[in-house]
């Protein structure tokens, strides 16, 4: 069966035995064009740095002050054959505008609603820098910025700021002076951001804090340690000493208490109590019960890394399964595996 | 020959195309930042949900956070498993989630909050003389690239008055008295930079506008035999004459106001004012 439709160039360039065959004349006559291609791809590159540097900033940093005014810094390449420059700023609402021209000279300019017309007048680089009050806007608590970017773009945040939501992703983040710097690219970007009182904690930072905390707490265990082996050997010691009757009464008591902590049920009792807890749940019931039948939800937290909502709600769950109650203990709650839940049933 | 210019061709595409690549692969430099502030933005998340609601979170927020929380745990094993695709996508879900959560909080507290007027408006001050501080060393920088010699050191009663203000705003004194003598003093010091650098300035624009005019001058020319309107074409040079004149005269801001005059005229001529 041959093929209807066969391909031009399994036609030309395949020769009887299958080889790749190509035709020199064919190469030879592009080749004449290739200075011409050259010369015009030579055009190309030159101009296209020439356009983009022209119709964007090279360098665009901004720095959020913490009433929520915006500085806008910006150097630009202008053609250095026009008089004048047209630049949008970033709204209407601007203060100390300042532009720079060659040779640091103060460049006159005409603000007319967001639009500033720069008299360059042969200056092939500018700087300008003013500072805005449109960029940010606030709701309540939280400030967002928001911005239409020509181009990539610095924005250093202000101090004790922590960044909640944002719509793109951002190039580099760095910390300068307890601020974060995010460096972003060009398009709409927006960024809301809450005022902490606690301050912007650097992870890397967090890690070894936590590492300190971690040698601490070894130091601090040791020492609990040795502490506690003195305190055992005098209490034995002391008992050692104690009569014999006073040791029965004391093994009673003891034994009450026992019994008291373990007023509630062991755990398979409270399992086969309630057959239809889910796994996760039960190992927050052995994770309770092993903890003499109460722990603080923070430590559950801690434990089982849950998020605070998703260990509220398997307590919750738990409560109303009867397995559990819970108490404010120092504004926390305390998780308390259920007296007498066989009654209940 | 010819392999010379196969090599030039590649160079000028690679050229062209490198500039992108370049961009492209600084976006990824660092993944890790990603899960940086999307941890952060977590924790904030918590901290504010905890604060507002205690343990009575509306089930919209719950469900929110829930799915912001684990496109951040997604970030970081997606950023473990190197791909980085992903990692980008969780990140943007996350911060997502918690823009939407942290808008709803802001909505519903909004009658609730009291602010601190005060507070508020000595830090809006506070932010203003940084701003201002911020002007000041910017007019020093031109002033002394320039070697201004400023009356009475302006720049010095300047900083003066900055620290005064700042001083004034801790104790919650009235420093707005400082505050308007602090930006006359700027505008003055402004107005003495202008002033010194003018005639500098001048030779520069002076300079220009000779080139320019000479362009200009073939443009009308060219203009004319092409049979534009005669009388505007006349009214053309009538400026440019005006401006040679003032610019002899060292009268630069007015050699300016005529140029904004004759651009106008060029345009209805259909001449372009770029020189070329």
């Amino acid at each position: 069966m041959t093929l209807l439709i066969e391909p031009i160039q399994s036609k030309t360039s395949l020769g009887e035995e299958g080889i790749l065959f190509v035709r020199n004349d064919s190469i030879f006559d592009t080749m004449v064009k290739v200075p011409l291609l050259v010369a015009s791809m030579i055009i190309v590159a030159a101009l296209l740095p020439i356009q983009s540097s022209f119709s964007s900033p090279r360098d665009l940093d901004l720095i959020i002050y913490p009433d929520g005014t915006t500085h806008v810094s910006a150097e630009i390449d202008v053609d250095p054959f026009l008089t004048d420059y047209e630049v949008n700023l970033f709204g209407s609402t601007i203060d100390n505008l300042v532009v720079i021209g060659d040779d640091g000279f103060l460049l006159d300019v005409d603000v007319i609603y967001d639009t500033a017309l720069i008299q360059t007048f042969g200056s092939s680089e500018i700087t300008i820098e003013y500072d805005i009050h449109d960029l940010v806007s606030k709701q309540g608590r939280l400030w967002t910025f928001s911005l239409d970017s020509p181009s990539d773009f610095t924005l250093l945040l202000p101090k004790n700021s922590a960044i909640v939501g944002m719509t793109n992703l951002p190039l580099n983040m760095e910390i300068i002076n307890e601020q974060n710097q995010l460096t972003l690219s060009s398009g709409s970007t927006e960024i809301d951001y809450f005022f902490s009182t606690n301050s912007i904690s650097n992870p890397d930072e967090e890690i070894k804090n936590e590492e300190d905390n971690s040698l601490n707490t070894i130091i601090a265990g040791i020492v609990g340690g040795i502490i506690a082996i003195v305190l055992t050997s005098i209490v034995i010691i002391g008992r050692k000493n104690q009569k014999t009757v006073e040791e029965i009464d004391e093994k009673i008591t003891k034994e009450d208490v026992i019994v008291e902590t373990n007023n509630i049920l062991d755990l398979e009792t409270i399992f086969k109590l309630k057959p239809d807890l889910r796994e996760d749940d039960k190992e927050l019931v052995k994770f309770i019960f092993d903890n003499n039948g109460e722990v603080l939800e923070s430590e559950l937290r801690k434990n089982f890394l849950q998020p605070r909502t998703t260990m509220w709600r398997a307590v919750k769950r738990l409560e109303r399964e009867g397995v559990i109650e819970i108490e404010k203990k120092d504004l926390q709650n305390l998780v308390k595996l259920r007296k007498n839940m066989e009654e209940d049933n | 020959m010819k392999k010379l210019a196969l090599f030039a061709i590649i160079v000028l595409i690679f050229g062209t195309v490198s500039p992108s690549l370049a961009n492209q692969a600084y976006g990824q430099n660092d993944p890790s930042i990603l899960l940086r502030i999307a941890i952060q933005a977590d924790k904030q998340i918590v901290n504010q949900l905890d604060k507002k609601y205690e343990n009575e979170i509306p089930n919209n927020i719950n469900i929110l956070y829930e799915k912001g929380h684990r496109a951040v745990e997604s970030l970081d094993q997606s950023l473990s498993n190197n791909d980085i695709e992903k990692a980008k996508q969780d990140f943007l879900s996350a911060m997502n989630s918690f823009m939407q959560i942290s808008r709803i909080i802001s909505q519903s507290s909004e009658k609730v909050i009291v602010v601190n007027v005060s507070q508020k408006s000595n830090q809006t001050l506070e932010s203003k003389l940084d701003r201002l501080e911020k002007y000041v060393k910017t007019l020093e920088s031109i002033s002394q690239k320039h070697k201004i010699n400023q009356n009475d050191d302006n720049f010095t009663t300047a900083y003066s008055l900055i620290q005064d203000i700042r001083n004034q705003i801790k104790n919650d004194e009235d420093s707005s008295k400082n505050l308007n003598e602090l930006q006359d003093l700027i505008k003055s010091i402004k107005n003495k930079i202008r002033d010194s650098i003018a005639e500098k300035q001048s030779n520069a624009v002076k300079n220009f506008f000779e080139k320019f005019l000479v362009q200009i001058d073939q443009k009308l020319i060219q203009a004319k035999d092409l049979g534009r309107d005669q009388i505007e074409i006349d009214k053309a040079n009538e400026l440019i004459f005006e401006i040679r004149e003032l610019l002899s005269k060292n009268q630069i801001n007015d050699a300016k106001k005529v140029y904004s005059e004759l651009k106008v005229v060029l345009k209805n001529i259909g001449i372009s004012v770029k020189i070329t």
